[in-house]
């Protein structure tokens, strides 16, 4: 088990991460979610061991873990923006099990795996600046399997895949985990990807995990000039109503399971009411019952809806939909 | 015009001629200037990488230092190494005044501080996801420090390219602690410096050329290594 236990950092007096306690378990799949500068990348280096917390500590298995240690070579991270060394592809993937000592053969053997799993094999010959940055990711990805750490740490993995290169990604994550006890921890901004393949989907505002669940969160400024508690935030190209005494720089939560979901717009109290499309349907388990609805409202929302409702509604991907929910439903904090 | 063509007639006969004299001076400057090379950047480029790579009190002192001395006169070098070699010096016994190790040794602390400011430039100019990758992937302290410095290849390349020009250049601190003796301890830029005095421009272009060639040789056979890294 990885663990931050009452961690603090701070850069130059900047508080960006405070956690009492984030646990990685053996074996579990951990999707962290947040808004750009809500502290993922952060939270992913002090438990990747690159940096030391301004205060509290990291523990592996119950002991503190530091950077010298052999923890580090247990835990392995893929940044946002991953940087191959200037060799070729087969080179970076050798990289980290040459550190290790590992028999030439077995080397060989582990490259030509890891690099099948993630469709890489025509790369092995290539270098960096002959490669796509999706390429650079995948291979990215792959190296850090190969080494088979306990722990993956992933920091927006998908971000500059397409959809096919993202589909092999996760499927050669998910083969990985039902090859051998591995546990993953990634974050990213996509929910729909969250909630497809990860056990715990936690979120993360301000460098703090949130209260409530991640879905529909949002940084807003709310300003004072309003009559009474109703006030309106700019959320992307729209703008959502909430009820609240706070002014100021504020994340706003729209519970899922607090939005209707319609074709036509509803005649109701509800005071936010948005007309989008549905860009995607995620079931977190085949017999959940659940759907999380993604649409495009002007805004990514989530609603959390039941099988029988997307069925009566006829939604699929690019249906025509409306967001509805009330004010008073929209956290803040 | 014509003492220019003469001297430089003169200069590709004595090239030519297999002169003793003329290849024995290059050949001295040439083992000089290899063995101090090695020195100040064996002892430079990692002196580099601790200032660009390790935070510890004084280091920002430590860099002001390094970068002062890259403009320490050379004549003032050879000066206070005079003293210390001297026979009076902490370090008369050791008998090195007017012998090409005291060349050496200036040399080595001429091209010491440049070896090591180039250096934490080149590793400061290298992208800091290299190092945070290689120890995510298991990588020690050094194996990192390695990685880090394969990535500077090229920069470092022209660190030691830099360091080697500096030293069979130099003619200062060779002329007051060599002492420019004939067969012994005259190096291509003190027989330069000679030959001009006495006015055989001839014999001081030879020299000349020489050195160039000797400059030009050793950054082609550096640019080779490169390309043999690169491919």
């Amino acid at each position: 088990m990885l663990e931050l236990v009452e961690v603090r950092h701070a850069y130059d007096g900047r508080v960006v991460l405070d956690l009492e306690r984030f646990a990685v378990p053996p074996g579990a799949a951990i999707a962290v979610v947040g808004p750009n500068g809500s502290g993922k990348s952060t939270l992913l280096r002090l438990l990747a061991l690159l940096e030391r917390p301004s205060a509290g500590r990291v523990l592996l298995n119950g002991a503190v873990a530091t950077p010298g240690g052999a923890a580090r070579r247990r835990v392995t991270l893929v940044e946002q923006r991953p940087i191959l060394f200037q060799t070729t592809v087969r080179e970076n993937l050798e990289f980290g099990l040459q550190v290790r000592g590992i028999r030439r053969t077995e080397v060989n053997r582990r490259v030509e795996n890891v690099a099948a799993r993630l469709a890489i094999t025509p790369l092995l010959g290539r270098r960096r600046h002959e490669l796509s940055d999706g390429e650079v990711q995948r291979v990215a990805v792959a190296r850090a399997l190969a080494v088979e750490p306990d722990v993956l740490l992933l920091d927006e993995p998908a971000s500059s895949a397409d959809r096919a290169a993202a589909l092999t990604l996760y499927r050669a994550l998910a083969e990985e985990r039902a090859r051998r006890p591995m546990a993953v921890c990634l974050a990213s901004h996509q929910l729909e990807d969250a909630y497809r393949w990860a056990d715990d989907v936690r979120a993360l505002a301000d460098g703090r995990l949130s209260p409530v669940t991640p879905e529909n969160l949002f940084r807003v400024e709310l300003k004072a000039a309003e009559s009474g508690d109703l006030k309106h935030a700019c959320v992307g190209t729209v703008e959502i109503a909430a009820m609240t005494d706070k002014t100021g720089p504020a994340i706003l939560a729209v519970p899922p399971t607090d939005i209707f979901v319609s074709r036509e717009p509803l005649a109701s109290s509800a005071r936010n009411t948005f007309r989008g499309r549905v860009t995607g349907l995620a079931r977190r388990r085949p017999d959940e019952g659940a759907v999380h609805v993604t649409a495009d409202v002007g805004v990514e929302l989530v609603a959390v809806i039941t099988e029988e409702a997307v069925r009566d509604l006829a939604l699929a991907p690019g249906s025509p939909v409306v967001f509805s929910f009330k004010a008073s439903a929209v956290r803040v904090f | 015009m014509d003492f220019l063509a003469e001297g430089f007639r003169r200069a590709l006969a004595l090239l030519f001629s297999g002169d003793a004299e003329v290849y024995g001076i290059a050949l001295l400057t040439l083992r000089i200037g290899v063995i101090s090379t090695v020195l100040a950047c064996g002892l430079g480029i990692p002196l580099g990488f601790v200032l660009a790579t390790r935070p510890f009190w004084g280091r920002r002192a430590a860099l002001t230092v390094v970068n002062t001395a890259l403009a320490f006169p050379t004549v003032v070098l050879g000066l206070l190494l005079y003293g210390v070699l001297s026979r009076r010096g902490p370090l008369g016994a050791m008998g090195w005044l007017y012998t090409w190790q005291a060349i050496a040794l200036g040399d080595v602390l001429l091209a010491l501080p440049i070896a090591a400011a180039l250096a934490a430039a080149a590793v400061q100019g290298v992208d800091p996801r290299i190092r945070r990758t290689a120890e995510t992937l298991g990588a020690g302290r050094w194996r990192t420090a390695w990685t880090v410095a394969r990535e500077a290849r090229f920069a470092l390349a022209a660190v030691i390219t830099t360091a080697f020009g500096h030293v069979v250049a130099e003619i200062g601190s060779a002329m007051t602690v060599g002492g420019n003796i004939r067969g012994q301890t005259r190096t291509l830029t003190t027989a330069v410096a000679l030959y001009t005095s006495q006015g055989d421009f001839g014999l001081a272009l030879a020299f000349g050329l020489i050195l160039l060639l000797l400059a030009l040789l050793v950054n082609v056979a550096l640019q080779t290594l490169q390309g043999r890294g690169h491919a």
